[in-house]
């Protein structure tokens, strides 16, 4: 089988790889890159629980090949969790109880952090637009909308 | 003595005197919360050691048969394949069943379902087991099969199962229906249906096995590491103390990891790992686990129910059918569980029910958040609202009328006590909904949108009641460094329970819950407790994390008292620190007391057992007190729907559960929430379709469950606190009860609004559309 | 596309290390290739006879692949040259859309409001906003099916498709292209380039309307698309353009009859009413577990007095 090398942008570092042709941009980052956070709940891009940001935009890895993302820029959570957006998104979500088996909130607090870029007071409407093609089975929501609203409110100051 | 110190030392008083309670009703963070927003690896996926191989299980391809040849020749030379593993590959017991050892691990040679495994593929990748599974190749005699759970009961139907198709069945016998009926003004005989729902959590099943030192240690995602422990043991035919089995955080559950799957899915990955000297993972894809897990039971239900004209219960007649798909699984306490709801939240004084769990070739079916409750409730709310309708009575007057009170008796004769908080629950949405004004606003709608108001009352038995024995156990450990380590073989998976029954531990001692560690569940380290169901944590578990609390307490006090110089009794710790209640001034560090406790040798290291009194219940005749304390609900939710497309939406949704004493206020709402906005997605849109046995939908994007989109915009959720007999401060069970209501709650609101009467679930769009302009084309089943 | 000169038969085109083996949980293995340019693609796909699968962002492909519903032996990855292929450009009265314009870019471009709002409307409750950033108008448009969201908006506007290969490229009008579930006009050799279609001139409104299970993520039971052209006087109809994701079977398609029927006539309650009768004639729908076909045909003629009226009523106002 033949390998290919590519070089993708993960978390601000240059990574140069060898990929197959099956491997998608979800295997490379969770098997190769160890960035565990980024998490897979159903193969076929219909749950968004292993979301993340390519050139900044919220992505289904699990759908995307890697050979794809050559010479892009990928963000998961661990490249994250220096930024006090993040941080503060975080701090909600812990006080708030949004995370309950934890399996979405990786994919959550990414949808979060890109709203909260682009917008200091998001209505509900709008941050459940925001993650609404991210699957929680376990909260039902509210207390992760409750969380992201106070998160990007949290950025005005 | 300054403002500032006066003030510190008047809380630590008033910490003092709330004694246990300390923490009791706070927002603590959880302690597992920091791990989950740093997306920490902390789950069985994210352990895999380098040099794992990897299992695919392969599944029956027809709903009935005999196998007659498998051909694997191509898979086993598939390029990275290690082996194929099936039955004769069991060195144990071809068995994986909870509890009526009706199951296989590896079907031979009978197939009973499209979900019944065959073997598995052990490959270097996970494509690669895939690959090659897909190239087995089977030769099966096929054999008539059967789907319809009622059909099934007949003399003349398919057996799927030798001794026949009925794998339990149950009976209440209160008072005299015949009777009862003679004496109603109207009697009102109906049937509804329910469907197979899919537990859905986020993470699929998944297991990792080492092989170790004769044996083998296996991590999973799983409800009941003790239960795995023994189905392992089973199969690779060793002593069970040769299989340690550790529970990972786990992504979700609802049920189907307390059946049969984490034992199908850890006993394949142990026996690769024992054979190939490898570690295994084996890890359910979407897919599979849809098709391989347990579901829901539909249900089957009818009712005859007599009531007087003015409105009082006066009997009621219930046949209740559950299909439990090809294997029984824990379906026996399901059945068990929805006998005894079977008239929900009502005093009915004659009741009659028979029920049926009965074998389909269908995939099986088995545990699921709610077991047997949400199907039972959905009958008898369903009926309640039709009986109202045919009364002309308002539906929440019929309800008043004959709910359960303190002093009313319930289905199975238990009389209740003044731990019945559902009138309080009923008051607080009545309120909250503004039903009453509302009810009459929306009495003569015409137009394209009407909205519409339905309801539903909860009676939710607590704990594993008539299934068993209930008991669990707690091991706590204060370390050196003054962190308390607590481990048991009650699992976490969302829900927030082992926090809360830790938070219980942090109140009791003194000290704040981030001093505590949570131990993953170890079969190697901590005693079996039974499954992690029934909502059982908090009152079982909880139970035992303060027997040991206490137990701890019992020590650090008196050396507590020894290094202030005052008297044991006047000793209170709070926040970590220990003085004298009637003047704080002088305090002594938590740290410093367990440094003390070491220098002394004092073991601070205690086990809490606790196991709830026996429930007797007469099994002949359904009667008893099957349950020692129920938790109490009510739901009310508002629909608005478009009249000419029949698609609605629920605008607004209030809910109050009675739940004796909230330890965690958050994280009891937090399961409100879930459990509500799960049981909604079961009320309108969640169905798991089988055609000829086959699953047709076993995806997401073809099995729907709510988007954020699709809650209510307006969720009014209270707790109310009737403090109840078994639990610790009171407290009753919150994890299963919100997903009951929300069946009956949609329908009858449906119902309101366009007076379409949808008596099978789904209530999809199409159903109410179709009973809006009822035309040419039959209503579809 | 021009000056390529058809090679000699037997000399590869393509560069045998960018081929890299793909294996999937399917039966065959799959290769990948990823042209650096679209002429690239172009020979690579002229040349070689194995069954040769365009690529684009994968969201419907992959999914599929997955579910073992389709096999391709070799793939062509296309998203790697979006410079050539993702652009919205109007001139002339015609709007132009490079087949890699994904959903997002749709929704983000300031042309789709006022009469082309259906396409904003259709783009808004397309799959989720994860899938919206990388899906591909071409994507939708070849996958063929009546679960592909954007076919019935742009057969409304009477979409012609450029279709490129090697030897050169030709138009199509997109109802001439699906000519089956799943199935197009399309040659093996060919790439979709380009959507085009004319602005609706005159008193003209656009406007859509998709239903399913709940309400975000989903495959549409049914969705449906109007442009309507008026006459000066705002009352008759000078064109109406409905389609649906399925007319026919599992086919996406023009309601042809209750188009002509429409034509010439004026748009009133009675008239609705009837082309109501006449959608309900011309349709003919199966049944699956997300709906009957009893409740499909329900549905479309719902939806069509709702365009219907939408649009006039838009149009009047904007008059």
């Amino acid at each position: 089988m033949n390998k290919r090398g590519i070089t993708i942008n993960v978390n601000g570092t240059e990574h140069p790889l060898q990929v197959d042709g099956s491997d998608r941009l979800i295997d490379v980052l969770r098997d190769q890159l160890s960035l565990k956070s980024v998490k897979e709940g159903c193969s076929t891009g219909d749950c968004g629980i292993c979301a993340v940001l390519v050139d900044g935009k919220l992505v289904n890895s699990c759908l995307m090949l890697a050979a794809q993302c050559d010479g892009r820029r990928v963000t998961t959570l661990e490249g994250l969790l220096e930024d006090p957006t993040m941080k503060r998104m975080q701090g909600r979500f812990i006080a708030n109880n949004a995370a309950q088996c934890g399996f979405c909130t990786p994919a959550m607090l990414i949808a979060s952090w890109d709203l909260a870029r682009h917008s200091t007071e998001p209505s509900n409407e709008e941050i459940k637009l925001a993650i609404s093609g991210i699957l929680c089975r376990c909260t039902g929501y509210y207390q992760i909308v409750d969380s992201v609203r106070e998160g990007c409110e949290g950025g005005r100051r | 003595m300054s403002e500032q110190v006066a003030q510190l030392l008047d809380s630590l008083r008033a910490k003092a005197e709330k004694g246990e309670l300390l923490y009791i009703g706070e927002n603590v963070v959880r302690v597992d919360s920091l791990e989950k927003v740093l997306g920490n690896p902390v789950y069985t996926a994210d352990l895999i050691p380098k040099g794992t191989v990897y299992a695919k299980l392969f599944h029956s391809s027809i709903p009935h048969g005999i196998i007659k040849r498998m051909e694997l020749g191509a898979a086993r030379s598939y390029p990275g394949v290690l082996g194929v593993l099936t039955s004769k590959d069991i060195p144990g017991l071809n068995e994986s069943s909870a509890v009526l050892l009706d199951r296989q691990l590896y079907a031979d040679p009978v197939v009973r379902s499209t979900g019944d495994i065959l073997g598995a593929v052990i490959a270097e990748t996970f494509p690669g087991a895939a690959d090659a599974a897909a190239r087995i190749k089977v030769d099966y005699e096929k054999l008539p099969a059967i789907f319809d759970p009622v059909g099934a009961l007949d003399a003349g139907a398919v057996k799927v199962h030798e001794k026949g198709n009925v794998a339990r069945q149950m009976k209440i016998r209160k008072g005299n229906v015949v009777e009862g009926f003679s004496k109603s003004d109207f009697v009102l005989e109906k049937t509804y249906r329910t469907q197979f729902q899919d537990a859905t959590p986020m993470e699929p099943e998944v297991g990792l096995a080492i092989p170790e030192d004769g044996g083998v240690r296996v991590i999973g995602s799983m409800q009941s590491p003790h239960h795995t422990q023994a189905a392992v043991a089973k199969v690779l035919k060793l002593p069970p103390e040769k299989v340690r089995v550790i529970q990972a955080v786990t992504g979700g559950a609802f049920g189907p990891k307390s059946d049969e799957t984490p034992f199908d899915v850890c006993s394949t990955a142990a026996l690769a790992a024992v054979r190939f000297r490898r570690p295994v993972y084996c890890g359910l894809d979407r897919e599979d686990s849809m098709v391989m897990h347990t579901k829901r039971h539909p249900f089957v239900i009818s009712h005859k129910t007599g009531v007087s004209k003015d409105g009082m219960l006066l009997a009621d007649e219930s046949r209740i059918v559950g299909d439990t798909g090809a294997y029984a699984s824990l379906g026996v306490f399901v059945i068990v569980r929805a006998t005894f709801h079977t008239v929900g939240a009502y005093e009915v004084p004659n009741v009659k029910a028979d029920s049926f769990l009965v074998y389909t070739n269908n995939t099986y079916t088995g545990s699921l958040r709610g077991f047997g409750g949400p199907q039972a409730i959905f009958a008898f709310e369903s009926q309640m609202e039709e009986l109202a309708r045919k009364l002309g009575m308002d539906p929440l007057e019929f309800r008043l009328k004959n709910m359960l009170v303190p002093g009313k008796k319930n289905a199975t004769s238990a009389v209740m006590d003044a731990s019945c908080g559902l009138p309080q629950c009923v008051e607080k949405v009545v309120t909250s909904s503004k039903y009453r004004e509302k009810a009459s606003r929306y009495k003569n709608q015409v137009g394209d949108v009407r909205r519409g108001l339905g309801m539903a009352f909860l009676m939710h038995g607590n704990s594993l009641g008539p299934e068993g024995n209930d008991y669990g156990a707690v091991h706590m450990e204060v370390l050196s460094d003054g962190s308390v380590s607590v481990g048991s073989g009650l699992t976490e998976y969302g829900t927030g329970a082992i926090s809360g029954i830790m938070q219980v531990a942090s109140s009791v001692l003194g000290v704040p819950l981030s001093r505590f560690r949570l131990e993953r569940p170890d079969t190697s380290k901590h005693r079996e407790s039974g499954p992690t169901v029934a909502s059982r944590v908090v009152v079982i578990g909880g139970n035992a994390s303060k027997l040991a609390a206490e137990k701890l307490r019992a020590k650090t006090i008196p050396i507590a008292a020894e290094l202030l110089r005052v008297d044991p009794q006047v000793v209170a710790i709070a926040d970590g620190v220990a003085f004298d209640r009637r003047n704080p001034s002088a305090t002594v560090r938590w740290d410093d007391i367990v440094a003390e406790a070491y220098r002394r040798g004092v073991s601070l290291k205690e086990d809490g057992f606790f196991m709830a009194p026996a429930a007797p219940w007469d099994q002949e005749v359904g009667q008893g007190t099957p349950y020692l304390q129920y938790t109490w609900g009510a739901l009310i939710v508002e629909v608005e729907v478009d009249m000419g497309t029949g698609f609605y939406r629920v605008v607004g949704a209030h809910a109050a559960y009675d739940v004796g004493k909230a330890v965690n206020p958050g994280g009891v709402l937090g399961q409100i929430y879930g459990g509500t906005v799960q049981g909604l997605g079961y009320a309108m849109m969640e169905e798991l379709v089988h055609k000829d046995g086959v699953v047709v939908n076993p995806n997401l994007g073809d099995y729907y469950i709510p988007t954020s989109m699709d809650i209510p915009e307006d969720f009014k959720a209270f707790i109310v606190e009737v403090p109840g007999p078994l639990g610790p401060f009171g407290s009753k069970i919150i994890a299963e009860p919100p997903i009951v209501l929300p069946g009956a709650a949609v329908r009858n609101a449906v119902l309101n609004a366009t007076g379409v009467s949808v008596d099978d679930l789904p209530v999809t769009s199409e159903k109410v559309l179709m009973g809006i302009k009822p035309g040419p084309a039959a209503r579809p089943r | 596309m021009d000056g390529i000169e058809p090679p000699a038969s037997g000399m590869k085109f393509f560069n045998s290390e960018s081929l890299i083996s793909f294996q999937t949980v399917v039966m065959s293995t799959v290769e990948l290739y990823s042209p650096t340019d679209l002429n690239d693609a172009l020979r690579f796909m002229e040349h070689d006879g194995r069954n040769v699968t365009v690529v684009a962002s994968g969201t419907d492909l992959l999914p599929r692949m997955r579910r073992k519903q389709i096999s391709p032996s070799i793939l062509v990855d296309i998203s790697s040259f979006k410079e050539d292929l993702r652009y919205i450009r109007q001139s002339d009265g015609t709007i132009r859309l490079g087949a890699l314009t994904t959903v997002a870019d749709l929704l983000e471009s300031p042309m789709f409001h006022g009469r082309l709002s259906m396409i904003r409307e259709a783009g808004k409750l397309f799959g989720a906003p994860q899938v919206r950033n990388v899906a591909t108008i071409g994507g939708n448009i070849c996958s063929a099916s009546s679960s592909e969201d954007l076919i019935p908006v742009f057969m409304a506007l009477d979409a012609r498709l450029k279709l490129v290969s090697a030897r050169g490229e030709r138009s199509v009008p997109l109802k001439d292209f699906i000519v089956g579930k799943r199935a197009t006009d399309m040659k093996p050799s060919e790439i979709l380039a380009e959507v085009e279609f004319s602005l609706p001139g005159g008193h003209s409104w656009t406007a859509y309307e998709k239903l399913g299970r709940r309400n975000m993520l989903i495959i549409a039971i049914v969705n449906e698309a109007l442009s309507l052209t008026l006459e000066e006087d705002l009352r008759t109809v000078r064109s109406a353009k409905v389609a649906l994701n399925r007319v026919s079977g599992k086919i996406p398609a023009l309601a042809a009859r209750t188009n002509d029927f429409l034509e010439g006539k004026m748009v009133t309650e009675e008239t609705i009413a009837q082309a109501q009768k006449v959608l309900a004639s011309e349709l003919s729908l199966t049944s699956d577990f997300r709906g009957s076909g009893a409740y499909r045909k329900e549905i479309a003629q719902v939806y069509l007095k709702r365009l219907l009226e939408r649009c006039s009523w838009q149009i009047g106002g904007h008059s």
